[in-house]
């Protein structure tokens, strides 16, 4: 992995809003999409795992969710939420003060699930306007999004820029034990092998 | 006189405090009801292995700050930003 991936974009921006966090008040909420993991990421545990971290930041527990589990709880051994159900309740937390939900690699997530938790999304901002969403994925589901999401998203290209490629192959050489600590000049070329080499995309 | 009002506290502090522990108990268990899943351990592992102010141009540019600031005044027009990448950024790159 080189530069600026996606999950690296999204994992720095989980940092700065979780920095922001310790400033504001305000919720932040984040799910890595990860096509190897599709058997458990469904939209019910994917929702519900940006709901979850919501919950797990208040004080209390709203009483709309606890009555729930205490209801579900006595039938069948313990009953789970529908997507439905779960949208509410998002709809219910991210009112309570400004929140920042991320979904990183939504093309990895399988594609009959894509539309369910694209209008979830939807739904949630519909009934919280104070809600921010950050999306990462590749370009191909650029279509979906408009939509299912209203053609609402600004939409951003990334592409490693030269600075991230250097920033990279440092770390990576410091790293590398086989390499002479002190061999600048072979690192100064390695670097400039990469760097002429960035695609125009 | 002053016994039964000792007991009285007693049971009050009793009371108080096994409700205190289901309430505990519950949140536990309520999050976990809410889904099994726990993503920050995705994203610490990403965190770490995140080279040092890669990708921070990306938050000095006015469409990520206008997303990140303007919770409270732009309104629903900027409340989604995606960024999408080509082939040429990801792991196939530079292998």
């Amino acid at each position: 992995m080189v530069g600026l991936t996606c999950s690296d974009t999204s994992s720095l921006v989980v940092d700065k809003l979780c920095d922001m966090a310790g400033q504001r008040n305000i919720a932040v909420s984040c799910f890595y999409v990860d096509f190897a993991a599709r058997e458990e990421q469904t939209p019910t545990n994917i929702l519900g795992s940006l709901l979850k971290q919501i919950v797990g930041g208040l004080e209390k527990v709203p009483d709309e969710i606890s009555r729930t589990f205490q209801d579900y709880k006595k039938v069948i051994g313990g009953r789970g939420l529908r997507v439905g159900e779960i949208v509410k309740m998002l709809q219910t937390v991210t009112s309570l003060k400004p929140t920042f939900i991320c979904v990183d690699a939504l093309d990895e997530c399988v594609e009959r699930h894509r539309p369910e938790v694209l209008d979830s999304l939807r739904q949630i901002l519909g009934e919280s306007p104070n809600t921010r969403i950050f999306l990462t994925g590749r370009r191909h589901i650029r279509g979906e999004l408009e939509t299912h999401l209203s053609g609402k998203a600004v939409v951003l290209c990334i592409k490693p820029n030269s600075d991230d490629i250097v920033g990279y192959v440092r770390m990576r050489l410091s790293k590398d034990t086989s390499l002479r600590a002190n061999d600048s000049g072979l690192e100064d070329e390695i670097i400039k092998s990469f760097t002429e080499n960035i695609p125009e995309t | 006189m002053s016994m039964p009002v000792t007991d009285n506290i007693n049971s009050f502090n009793v009371y108080n405090v096994s409700n205190h522990y289901t309430l505990a108990e519950d949140r536990s268990e309520i999050l976990t009801w809410l889904s099994p899943l726990e993503p920050r351990i995705r994203h610490q592992d990403l965190r770490t292995r995140r080279a040092d102010n890669v990708g921070e141009w990306l938050l000095e540019i006015d469409e990520f700050k206008r997303w990140c600031d303007g919770a409270q005044r732009e309104g629903p027009d900027h409340a989604i930003l995606f960024c999408c990448g080509g082939p040429g950024v990801g792991k196939t790159y530079l292998r």
